[in-house]
C-alpha cells in the first residue's frame, strides 16, 4: 500500500461518519426544527388496523381537526397482535387509545388497574368500533376442497394459525371453530371439541398475530388459513390476495373493542382523544372501516361494500355469555385443557 | 467467481478449496443477502425511493443512526476507562469483574429487553418509584439508548483493552517520571496509541446498534415516528406483508454495514502492515 500521511488514513470514514450525523440529526436542529410540535394522540391497534387507520382513519381526522379548531393534530401509533398490545399497555406504553380485537383483552386491562372496569362499556355500541367474520382463506380454486371449519380436519390439511398467546385474532378462530361444531349438530360440544381437535392437528405454522399469519400464508406457506374476512377482502381489493375464500356455514362476528386510556391523556389533551374517539364512530369514519372491508358496528352502512360474503348462520360471542365465560369455557376449558392436551400427548 | 482463484497466485492449486468454500457460502450467506437487494429494487428505482422517503422510513433511519451515534460515543468513554482500570490496576474482584463486563456478548438480547423493563419500566423495580415522578425511561429513546449500552459494552472493552495490555510500561513510566499525573499520561501517552482500538471498538459498537432488535423490540414500545427503529420497521413492514418497504430500509441497513466494515477492513490491514 501507497504510505500515506498517517492523518489522512482515517479522512474518508470520519467525512462519511460526519455527514451520517448531519443527516441523522437533521430533523432536530434548532434551525430545522418547526416551531411548535403539534398535539399528538397515541393510538395503540391489534395488527389488521394498520392500513385502514393509516391511510384513511388518521388522515380524515386530520382534516376534521383541522376544518373544526384550525390546528394540525399529529398520530403516533403501533400495530401489533392485540395480546401483544395488550402487554405492552399494561407494562406501561403511552397508549391513549387502543383498539383492541376482543373484549377480553380490555378485560385484562382493567384487571391490571390501566382502565377502570367496563369503562369502555359506555363509548357508543358498548365500545365496539367494527366487526368481521371468520373465514378461511385456500389456495385458488381450492384444490383441497375446502368449504367449512371441519373440512379442515382432513389428514394432510396444513393450517396456517395465529398464536391464540399473542393474538386476539386466534382466540376469535378458536371460538369460531368450536361454535360452528357446537352450534350445528346436535352433538353440542362434543361436536365443537371435534372440529377444534381436527384443526388443531393440522396446525402447522403459529404466528404472532392475524397479520403476520397472513403474511406467512401470502409467501406460500400451507394450505388454509383461518382469519378475519377484512384481511382477505382488503388483500383481494388490492390485487394482493393469491387466494379463495371460503365462507363457513356458521362462524364468528369478531367484534373490535375501543380502550380509552385515560391516565395516559393530559388534561390539555381531553377534548381532542375525545374528539377522534367520538370520530370513529361517526358516519365518516365507518365508512371508510367499510371500504377497507370491516363491518360497521351500523349494519346499514355495509351494502356499500359488495365483496362481502354471505354467511348462512353468524353467531357473536354474547351466544356463549360474552369473552368472560367463552375464555373460561371454550378457549381455556376445552381448547387448552382438552384439545391441546390430547394433542400434545399424542 | 471464476476470477477468485486467479487471484491467489502462489496458491497454486486453491481452485477447489475456494471453490467449496464460496458454494457452502453462496446460500448461507451470499444468496440471503442478494434477495434482499433484488426485492428492494423490484419495483423499480422510482418506487425505492418513495418508500425510502416515506416519513416513517426516514425517522426509523435517522433514530436508528442516532441511536447508534450515541451508543458509539457513550460506550467509548465508558468501555476505555473500564479498559484502562482493568488493565491498569490490581484489585480483588478483578477476574469476576472482567467476566462481568464481557457477559452481556452471552446474555440473549431478548433477556436484556426483559430485564431493563423489570427494573425501569413502570412495574420495575426502580421504575415504580419513577414512575410517580413522571419519570418513565422505558418506551422512550433512552430506553433505546439503556438497551444498547448494555448490549454493545463488550465491543469498545474487546478492542481497546488488547492494545492497552500491549502498551510497553515504559512510556508511561517516562511519562511520570518527567511529572505527569495520571490523567497527563493517559492523554498524551496511552491515547495516542489508542486510537485504532477506539476506532475499531466504536465502528463495531455502532454497526452492532444500527442492526439491535431483540432488545430494543421490547424496550421501545415501537411507535411508528417515535421510538421506532429501522430494524424494528423492517419487522414491522414485514410482518404487514409490505415486503418493497421492509427491504428498501434492509437494504439500506445493509449497505451501511458494507461501508462500516470496509472502512474497518481497511484501517486494520492498513495499520498491519
Amino acid at each position: 500500500m501507497e504510505p500515506r500521511h498517517p492523518r489522512r488514513r482515517g479522512l474518508v470514514p470520519a467525512i462519511f461518519l460526519a455527514a451520517l450525523l448531519g443527516y441523522a440529526a437533521w430533523p432536530w436542529l434548532p434551525f430545522t426544527r418547526a416551531e411548535t410540535t403539534p398535539p399528538t394522540i397515541v393510538f395503540y391497534g391489534f395488527s389488521i388496523l394498520a392500513d385502514v387507520c393509516q391511510e384513511a382513519i388518521f388522515p380524515a381526522f386530520q382534516k376534521l381537526w383541522a376544518a373544526e379548531r384550525g390546528g394540525r393534530v399529529e398520530f403516533a401509533s403501533s400495530f401489533g397482535g392485540s395480546g401483544t398490545v395488550t402487554n405492552q399497555v399494561i407494562m406501561g406504553v403511552p397508549a391513549q387509545v387502543a383498539l383492541l380485537s376482543l373484549e377480553s383483552d380490555a378485560d385484562r386491562l382493567a384487571d391490571a388497574g390501566v382502565v377502570p372496569h367496563d369503562s369502555w362499556k359506555r363509548l357508543p355500541n358498548a365500545g365496539v368500533v367494527n366487526l368481521t367474520p371468520f373465514v378461511i382463506l385456500v389456495r385458488p380454486g381450492n384444490p383441497l376442497g375446502i368449504r367449512d371449519f371441519e373440512d379442515l380436519g382432513k389428514p394432510g390439511v396444513r393450517i396456517v394459525h395465529p398464536d391464540p398467546m399473542t393474538s386476539g385474532g386466534a382466540s376469535w378462530a378458536i371460538v369460531a371453530e368450536y361454535g360452528s361444531g357446537a352450534r350445528g349438530a346436535p352433538g353440542g360440544e362434543a361436536a365443537g371439541e371435534k372440529v377444534l381437535a381436527g384443526v388443531w392437528r393440522n396446525v402447522v405454522a403459529q404466528a404472532a398475530s392475524a397479520r403476520a399469519a397472513r403474511t406467512q400464508f401470502e409467501n406460500g406457506f400451507g394450505d388454509a388459513l383461518v382469519t378475519y374476512e377484512q384481511e382477505a377482502i382488503y388483500d383481494r381489493s388490492r390485487g394482493r390476495l393469491a387466494a379463495d375464500i371460503a365462507y363457513p356455514q356458521r362462524t364468528i362476528l369478531s367484534e373490535h373493542t375501543l380502550v380509552v386510556i385515560d391516565r395516559n391523556v393530559r388534561p390539555a389533551e381531553r377534548a381532542l382523544v375525545a374528539r377522534f374517539v367520538e370520530f370513529l364512530w361517526s358516519d365518516e369514519a365507518q365508512r371508510l372501516f367499510v371500504q377497507y372491508g370491516f363491518r360497521s358496528a351500523r349494519p346499514e352502512l355495509d351494502a356499500a361494500n359488495p365483496a362481502f360474503g354471505t354467511i348462512a348462520s353468524p353467531f357473536r360471542i354474547a351466544d356463549f355469555g360474552g369473552w368472560q365465560r367463552a375464555r373460561r369455557d371454550i378457549v381455556d376449558g376445552i381448547w387448552k385443557d382438552r384439545v391441546m392436551k390430547e394433542l400434545g400427548a399424542r | 467467481m471464476s476470477a477468485v482463484p486467479a487471484a491467489a497466485p502462489p496458491k497454486a492449486r486453491a481452485t477447489v478449496p475456494v471453490g467449496i468454500v464460496l458454494l457452502v457460502l453462496l446460500p448461507l450467506i451470499l444468496m440471503p443477502l442478494a434477495a434482499v437487494f433484488v426485492f428492494a429494487f423490484r419495483g423499480g428505482a422510482a418506487d425505492f425511493v418513495k418508500v425510502l422517503t416515506s416519513r416513517e422510513a426516514q425517522f426509523a433511519l435517522r433514530f436508528s443512526l442516532l441511536i447508534a451515534f450515541a451508543t458509539a460515543a457513550v460506550n467509548a468513554v465508558l468501555g476505555t476507562y473500564t479498559a484502562y482500570v482493568l488493565s491498569r490496576y490490581r484489585f480483588r474482584g478483578e477476574r469476576p469483574l472482567g467476566i462481568l463486563v464481557n457477559l452481556p456478548v452471552a446474555i440473549p438480547t431478548v433477556v436484556v429487553g426483559t430485564s431493563l423493563l423489570l427494573l425501569w419500566g413502570p412495574i420495575g423495580l426502580l421504575g415504580r418509584f419513577l414512575e410517580p415522578l413522571g419519570i418513565q425511561p422505558m418506551f422512550a429513546p433512552l430506553g433505546v439508548l439503556l438497551a444498547h449500552l448494555f448490549v454493545t459494552f463488550p465491543y469498545m472493552l474487546g478492542a481497546v483493552k488488547p492494545v492497552l495490555d500491549e502498551i510497553e510500561g515504559t512510556y508511561e513510566e517516562a511519562a511520570y517520571t518527567i511529572g505527569a499525573n495520571r490523567w497527563q499520561a493517559f492523554r498524551w501517552v496511552i491515547l495516542p496509541a489508542l486510537r485504532g482500538g477506539l476506532f475499531t471498538g466504536a465502528l463495531l459498537t455502532f454497526a452492532h446498534s444500527l442492526g439491535e432488535f431483540g432488545a430494543t423490540v421490547l424496550v421501545s414500545g415501537n411507535l411508528r415516528l417515535k421510538t421506532q427503529t429501522a430494524p424494528l420497521y423492517i419487522f414491522a413492514q414485514f410482518e404487514a406483508g409490505n415486503v418493497a418497504a421492509a427491504n428498501a430500509v434492509a437494504a439500506v441497513l445493509a449497505a451501511l454495514s458494507f461501508l462500516i466494515f470496509f472502512f474497518l477492513l481497511r484501517y486494520t490491514t492498513r495499520k498491519g502492515r
